[in-house]
């Protein structure tokens, strides 16, 4: 969403410590979710993070902003009802990759085409946390985990690929390793008009001993340095892709596309009356207008 | 009061829908009272289907029971229906597409009409064959062909002069063909009323009340409501079509936190997929409306037929506990006002209501007089002042009532976040790391008390969470919920005069129920169960509350709705044993 900036003085944090073991990814995304709150000044008591469940998705619980910790999987309709009801709000998704990639994945394909506005934050860590361990939707083929001891023998989905192809409007990748260039990648999405979603290497430091920051540190590299262009869909999804081809030996992150299409609310007839929370109960003449239907 | 029953039969395609709501329309347009029923299948060409209008001159609960116009538009419907019709039924038909030998000439008043004929000759297009079929069924009832053409005229007014014009044209051939004359004693009062369904009845109500978000997936029979809101969506009302009845819930959970009145809607196999969002709106404390239209069976079931075998589902579906109101509308003029009811109890005791249809309430049309749009006015419940110097929100304030203040993002100082684990007042979750220690065991303790003590504060301030008795000092009572008090009140009727004393006791809500109450409204009274399932589910809610065995029972289940003559022949059967 584009938002003035004010900046508005303001304590971000509401005393609750995250759960997350020392060394999380998690800690990285919420430092760069600070930061990127702060820089933009967007007041607190507008802004509404929604997660779903897994360790990631404990994140609304540190900020002093409106929250909501919903079901595994739901967290964008729930956002998507959120930010129907009040266009006025900043609406922040935050969870996992089993979360948004698995059970809630076809949510993600659906928010993405409706081009709602707002930002989903997904702390990919290729791994089931909060579950102690099972492989996710991102787990590498061959991966040992509790649920594939002898090895994950299904083929990782690709986030960046899938959210192109369902028509997300700006998508990017960050590594937690990297919280700064992590923030700019938050920030831009927060002030995209439309969907925008950033997938984020957050490591597990305890469940997964291969997709570690000292594994991603030498692979990562930024697309803005690489002379990206990120308004061609086409280059987008050739670097969505690279991964595959150099066998995960390069990994791209920073803003692999953005493009400009009409939002929502711009198009539904309702909301083009404004945010609905604002709208007015029906009068005797609507009311009298829909009971003449019946005559 | 007199009632004639009318039942247009044909294949799908044949165009007996919009010849129902045609009839319909000129029925209440003339001053009489109408019930309409309609009886179809999931596919949109071929097969058998049906639309039984009845119109009276009285206020009707049912589209009865036998058949005294039938217009049978092919032969199948000779053949399917033959066995409804009742003594001097008339049967309109076309000799050139339908033989009769299969009915006693002595016993009907066979009718054969040039229908095709009619149709070619006046308007060019064979498919109008059942507007004169309509003519005809309008000149035995006696209705002014008039007011056909007046009806005509505002329904097909836009679609310029030819299609009105042949209409009328058609209609008005078949009212005047040879054979057709006013066969039956009645006229309406010429008062003016609407004609609706369940479904529209029940978006309309909750429109009225500020209802500003509509989530659903299609499913009959709940598709009506989808429908209701998709079509209003210009005046000031949110509709969204999801992707599948688990967003719809959720999105509706979402807008409802964020301070609008939201409701989402679905059949049973949607609302299975529903379940564990309820149980997120009862953990959050967000306040929700849930309709769910039940059609016959499990899985898919029969998915254009009626059933009210959801309502042990609805009231026991989610894990864990949390309070819940269900309810039972139980004419089309009360789903208006459950509409209403329901987004009001919703925000007052901030829990999910479920609102109880099925097929045969959703979907059949009834004449009502109006609405009283103010006797029900809109109660947002506790919401906090915002607060912008305080400290942190306690948004689940430990309160004496069970109800805490609800807030809204955008309002300052009021910030919390709406947690699915278990949490403390503050909305902090006691699970995971902490859970286990003696303060947050003790705080879940208390937590999930103050959430289930809004059930004894709805008992006490509410009112009305009991059945309802009409003829108090009768020697039997039928006893049911929801759409099945309809057909009930009409059977309560015929066994009065066929001379037994039979009352009515109807459940409106059944969740939560007043125990004390209920059995003391119950009690010493000699009962039969009557309800659309196999395991007398109602039944099953009465003993769990009141211990009481109610073992006299009128099931029905084979997807057909339930009639007054279905139900006032076997409780005449039962009432004998019972003396
Ligand atoms: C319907 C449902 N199924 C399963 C679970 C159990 N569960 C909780 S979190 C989780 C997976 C978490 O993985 P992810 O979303 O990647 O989050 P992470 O913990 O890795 O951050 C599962 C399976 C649940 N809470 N709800
Ligand atoms: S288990 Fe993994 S994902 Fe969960 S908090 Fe610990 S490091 Fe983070
Ligand atoms: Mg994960």
């Amino acid at each position: 969403m584009v938002t003035e900036i004010k900046q508005v003085k303001q304590v971000l944090t509401s005393g609750i410590k995250p759960i997350w073991c020392a060394g999380c990814g998690d800690f990285g995304v919420q430092a760069a979710l600070v930061k990127a709150l702060t820089d933009l000044g967007i007041d607190r008591s507008n802004v509404v993070l929604v997660s779903g469940i897994g360790c990631s998705s404990a994140m609304p619980h540190p900020f002093s902003t409106y929250g909501v910790h919903s079901l595994h999987g739901r967290l964008l309709p729930v956002a998507s009802g959120l930010k129907l009801a009040n266009d006025d709000l900043t609406v922040i998704g935050t969870g996992g990759d089993g979360d948004g990639y698995g059970i809630g994945v076809g949510h993600l394909i659906h928010t993405a085409r409706r081009n709602i506005d707002m930002t989903y934050i997904v702390m990919n860590n290729e791994i089931y946390g909060l579950t102690t361990g099972q492989a996710s939707p991102t787990s590498f083929i061959g991966a040992k985990t509790k649920s594939t001891p002898f090895g994950d023998i299904e083929n990782p989905l690709n986030p960046i690929a899938l959210a192109l192809s369902a028509g997300a409007t700006y998508v990017a990748r960050a590594f937690s390793g990297d919280p700064m260039h992590m923030a700019e990648m938050i920030k831009n999405g927060i002030q995209h008009k439309g969907f925008a979603i950033i997938d984020v290497f957050s490591p597990c430091v305890t469940f997964n001993n291969v997709n570690t920051y000292d594994w991603y540190r030498p692979r990562v590299y930024k697309l803005e340095q690489a002379g990206h262009d990120s308004s061609d869909i086409s280059k987008a999804m050739e670097k969505a892709l690279e991964t595959d081809k150099t066998k995960w030996e390069k990994i791209p992150i920073g803003l692999f596309y953005k493009t400009q299409k009409p939002v929502y609310s711009e198009m539904d007839i309702t909301l083009k009356n404004g945010p609905l929370i604002k709208q007015p109960d029906p009068d005797k003449t609507k009311i009298n207008s829909i009971l003449e239907e019946y005559l | 009061m007199s009632s004639v029953t009318i039942r247009i039969a044909a294949a799908n395609g044949d165009g007996v829908e919009s010849s129902g709501a045609l009839l319909i329309k000129v029925a209440t347009r003339n001053g009489f009272q109408v019930f309409g029923y309609r009886g179809y299948q999931s596919i949109i060409r071929g097969g058998h289907v049906w639309y039984q209008i009845r119109l009276s001159d009285g206020k009707l609960h049912s589209h009865g029971d036998g058949i005294d116009i039938l217009i049978a538009l092919n032969q199948d419907a000779i053949k399917n229906q033959k066995s409804h019709l009742n003594d001097n039924a008339v049967v309109i038909y076309d000799p050139s597409k339908t033989n009769v030998t299969e009915l006693d000439s002595n016993r009907y008043r066979l009718t054969p009409i040039p229908l095709l004929d009619i149709a070619v000759k006046q308007s060019g297009d064979p498919i109008m064959r059942n507007v004169a079929a309509i003519g005809a069924a309008l000149g035995f009832i006696g209705i002014d062909i008039k007011v056909f053409d007046d009806v005509i005229r505002k329904m097909f007014g836009r679609k310029g002069d030819k299609v009105v014009n042949d209409n009328i044209n058609v209609a008005t051939a078949g009212y005047n063909s040879p054979g057709v004359t006013k066969a039956f004693d009645i006229k309406g009062d010429g008062k003016q009323r609407y004609s609706m369904d369940g479904n529209s009845a029940f978006a309309f109500g909750a429109y009225t009340s500020g209802c500003k978000f509509y989530a659903a997936y299609p499913m009959t029979p709940a598709s009506g409501i989808l429908q209701w809101f998709a079509q209003h969506q210009d005046k000031g009302v949110l509709f969204k079509q999801t992707e599948d009845e688990i967003a719809a819930i959720n999105m509706a959970i979402g807008a409802a936190s964020a301070g609008v009145r939201a409701m989402c809607g679905t059949s049973g196999g949607g609302f299975s997929l529903m379940v564990e969002g309820l149980g997120l709106a009862g953990m959050l404390e967000v306040p929700l409306v849930v309709a769910e239209s039940q059609r016959t069976g499990p899985s898919t079931g029969l998915p254009t037929k009626t059933e009210q075998a959801d309502l042990l589902f609805v009231m026991h579906s989610s894990q864990g506990e949390f309070p819940r109101i269900v309810m039972a509308p139980r004419s089309v003029e009360e789903c208006f006002y459950v509409g209403k009811e329901a987004l009001n109890l919703a925000e007052r005791y901030q829990c999910p209501v479920v609102v109880m249809l099925d097929l045969f309430l959703s979907e059949h049309v009834e004449s009502v007089d109006g609405f009283d749009f103010d006797s029900i006015g809109i109660d947002r419940g506790k919401v906090a002042a915002p607060n912008p110097n305080g400290g942190r929100f306690k948004r689940y304030e430990l309160s004496a009532d069970g109800i805490s203040p609800r807030s809204f993002p955008g309002m300052p100082g009021l910030e919390f976040v709406s947690p699915s684990d278990e949490h403390n007042e503050y909305g902090d979750l006691v699970s995971d790391a902490l859970s286990g220690i003696d303060e947050h065991v003790e705080m879940r303790r208390k937590m999930h008390s103050k959430r289930m003590s809004k059930i004894d504060t709805m008992l006490m301030n509410e009112k009305c969470f009991f059945p309802e008795v009409s003829n108090e000092g009768a020697d039997h009572f039928l006893m049911t919920f929801g759409s099945t008090a309809q057909p009930a009140t009409e059977a309560i009727g015929m066994l009065n005069e066929a001379g037994l004393n039979v009352g009515l006791i109807t459940f409106k809500y059944l969740m939560p129920l007043d125990q004390e109450k209920t059995k003391q409204i119950l009690s010493g009274k000699k009962i039969i169960d009557v309800e659309c399932n196999y395991t007398a589910q109602l039944a099953y809610v009465v003993k769990a509350n009141t211990g009481m065995d109610i073992t006299d029972r009128i099931l029905k289940y084979d997807g057909e709705a339930i009639t007054p003559g279905e139900i006032a022949m076997q409780a005449a059967d039962i009432i004998k044993k019972q003396k």
